[in-house]
């Protein structure tokens, strides 16, 4: 039995790693295709940092007065090329700036120094050539002039406070009040704010089902081809003639498929962590001691995650392969298994957004019937403590994937494997004839 | 003399439609028996039910004493079944493809060695047993395929139209070779064809077969001599009644 079975999974690892279109899947897409939007990503904010660098400003300055020439100094101090055009005409400046490569026209008109002064608003016009197509790159231009723009305006704040009141603290002026966001965590008052904790609870919300679904879609379609295939191949009546249990068949094209899943995923979070690591850096870490909240994944959780994981992608391959034996070729197998994806579609979008508890209990017992929804929940489980729900649903997976397998074995033992087809047209003709 | 395989009064219903109308025959061991009839006329189903993928709604088949039904692993253990449009693993070499199938026959690790280096002489395609099937021609498919159901040296191998689709260089190449390891292992060979010119060089005996029904039975020469006929071809015709 257990050599039986051996012989199919190698035979299922081998045919399916070979196949070009499956090896195009799990291996250029994930290994090739992540790295390299991760490298895109890199090299244009490679080219933002240098464009920042190449920023070249333009000034004409038609005020000439003390604040205008210090904030002409101002922007000199930031290693950017300063062009002073105060001789030529505005038309002519605009010319220029389009034809060289300047990436901002400044204009200081009369009686910028003097309003400020005056305590009014002094109005600067900022012209920057617009020649499409520079993506982040030439947003981050202009974000650098806004940024140095909103610092000289500080400065100006700074000296006019200052003026007003010679002994004050100009932070404590501009913030008279000042509150400190904490949170309580599992009846624990602790010093991270709410909204760091939402949003690393949402980390893991969304990118977690995320990836449930990707890998169960995946596996889903394996597990259709490996059976419609060998009908597609016309290699299937052979196998079956084999002096081997056709419970062992199944089971092998079962293990098969989830060795190659397995693999694939693996290929999946690689790629997917080379991609996530191009950003690190420019999001930045967040610094929360998650052992201290009693947050952070316990080797129970992790246990609870893999098994419900596990018994999710059983349970979706025991489904594929028992529709797959109604169909007769790849193509069809893999239109029958198709719209399944609606059971993973429906309860990542519910667990994303929501707290399936909260739903009106008609929805609630809906999403809960679905075997897919439990496995999706289990992921917060170090979040929520609801192991118990966790063991629970394992446990209503564990029940319904033996149900599908023991009809998919029926199936498979009897000759419906050959004739269910024709049987399942038959019915479409009678109906259409109807 | 041994009854290799005994059909009795078998009906195979495929929901409304009568395959197998009480169909009868027997085939002696070491024999080489071939089923002719018309598209349609249920030699397919019937080697279906011989090779256990398929149950008859009424009537009992046994393979060497064995009940195709009740102990469909005991048949399975001493058949090898060529189905007519059967295919290889086409991302497998061709050796690859002869272990996987051997593998099922025996555990030892020489015995499956044993099988393959049969099955690739009878194939006859040497080196290119070390390409992957995809790129085989359809004749060599075929080869490697009649190859695959006799290495194993089965009491009965059941062959579904053995030339299907071949030219006339491979089709003798295959009838040749079914004729030399029939006799010279003693495998008895249940076999369909529509090619009754084939049918008459291989066969000790056949059975027409029309409406799901054995309608006749017996060896060529006998039938060609009750029909006064110049070959099988003829004996159809009379028989079926199209002449």
């Amino acid at each position: 039995m257990l050599e039986g079975l051996m012989t199919i999974v190698i035979k299922e690892v081998k045919e399916l790693a070979r196949d070009p279109k499956i090896l195009l899947s799990m291996i250029i897409v994930p290994l090739i295709m992540f790295p390299l939007m991760g490298f895109a990503l890199q090299i244009s904010m490679e080219s933002a940092e240098q464009r920042i660098e190449e920023t070249s400003i333009a000034i004409i300055n038609q005020d000439q007065g003390t604040i205008a020439l210090s904030f002409e100094n101002y922007f000199s101090s930031f290693n950017f090329t300063i062009t002073s055009l105060d001789d030529v005409s505005l038309d002519q400046a605009i010319v220029q700036t389009q034809d060289t490569n300047i990436t901002n026209l400044i204009i200081i008109p009369e009686g910028f120094s003097q309003n400020i002064t005056d305590g009014k608003t002094g109005s600067l016009t900022i012209y920057t050539p617009f020649e499409g197509g520079g993506g982040i790159a030439s947003a981050s231009q202009s974000s650098a002039i806004s940024s140095i723009l909103y610092s000289f305006r500080n400065y100006i704040l700074d000296q006019r406070i200052k003026q007003g009141f010679p002994d004050a603290n100009t932070t404590e002026i501009l913030n008279p009040i000042s509150y400190k966001d904490k949170s309580i965590v599992k009846g624990k008052a602790t010093d991270v704010s709410p909204d760091t904790l939402f949003s690393l609870m949402m980390s893991q919300s969304i990118a977690m089902p995320a990836g449930i679904m990707a890998l169960l879609i995946f596996a889903m379609q394996l597990a259709a081809t490996a059976v419609a295939s060998e009908k597609e191949e016309k290699t299937l009546e052979t196998l079956l003639t084999m002096p081997i249990n056709r419970t062992t068949i199944l089971a092998g094209k079962l293990t098969g498929s989830i060795v190659v899943a397995l693999v694939g995923s693996i290929a999946y979070i690689i790629g997917f962590m080379y991609y996530m690591n191009s950003f690190t850096g420019l999001i930045g870490t967040t610094n929360v001691d998650l052992v201290a909240l009693g947050l952070a994944p316990t080797v129970e959780s992790y246990a609870i995650l893999g098994v419900s994981l596990f018994m999710a992608l059983l349970s979706a391959l025991a489904l594929a392969i028992s529709l797959s034996i109604f169909a007769e070729d790849v193509r069809g197998a893999q239109a029958l298994v198709g719209p399944l994806s609606i059971l993973f579609i429906i309860p990542m979008m519910f667990t994303m957004y929501t707290d399936i508890n909260a739903l009106p209990f008609p929805l609630s017992i809906i999403l809960l019937a679905i075997p897919f929804t439990h496995s999706m929940l289990s992921t917060n489980v170090s979040f929520t403590g609801n192991y118990i729900g966790a063991l629970g649903g394992i446990a209503y997976m564990a029940v319904f994937t033996i149900v599908v397998l023991f009809i998919a074995s029926k199936l498979f033992g009897t000759e419906k494997i050959l004739t269910a087809k024709l049987k399942f047209q038959r019915k479409i003709k009678t109906i259409s004839r109807d | 003399m041994t009854i290799a395989v005994e059909a009795k009064k078998v009906i195979k219903d495929f929901g409304n439609v009568r395959a197998l109308d009480g169909l009868s025959f027997t085939i002696n061991a070491g024999e080489i028996f071939g089923l002719i009839g018309l598209n349609g006329a249920g030699k397919t189903t019937t080697l279906r039910i011989v090779s256990t993928l398929l149950l008859p709604t009424e009537g009992t088949i046994t393979v060497f004493g064995h009940e195709v039904v009740n102990e469909a692993d005991k048949v399975r253990n001493i058949i090898s079944y060529l189905p007519e449009e059967a295919g290889a693993y086409k991302n497998l070499s061709g050796f690859e493809y002869l272990k996987f199938m051997a593998k099922f026959s025996t555990k030892d690790k020489n015995r499956i060695q044993e099988l393959v280096d049969d099955a690739a002489e009878i194939s006859g395609l040497g080196e290119r047993l070390n390409d992957k099937v995809k790129g085989y021609s359809k004749g060599m498919k075929r080869r490697l395929l009649v190859a695959r159901a006799l290495m194993t040296k089965p009491k009965l191998a059941i062959l579904d139209e053995p030339n299907s689709g071949l030219d006339v260089l491979h089709s003798v190449h295959v009838r040749n070779l079914i004729k030399k390891y029939a006799k010279e292992k003693g495998v008895t060979v249940l076999l369909s064809s529509h090619n009754m010119l084939e049918v008459e060089y291989l066969c000790d005996r056949v059975a027409i077969v029309n409406k799901g029904q054995v309608v006749i039975e017996g060896s060529p020469e006998k039938l060609k001599t009750k029909y006064k006929a110049l070959n099988l071809e003829d004996v159809f015709g009379e028989v079926v009644g199209f002449a």
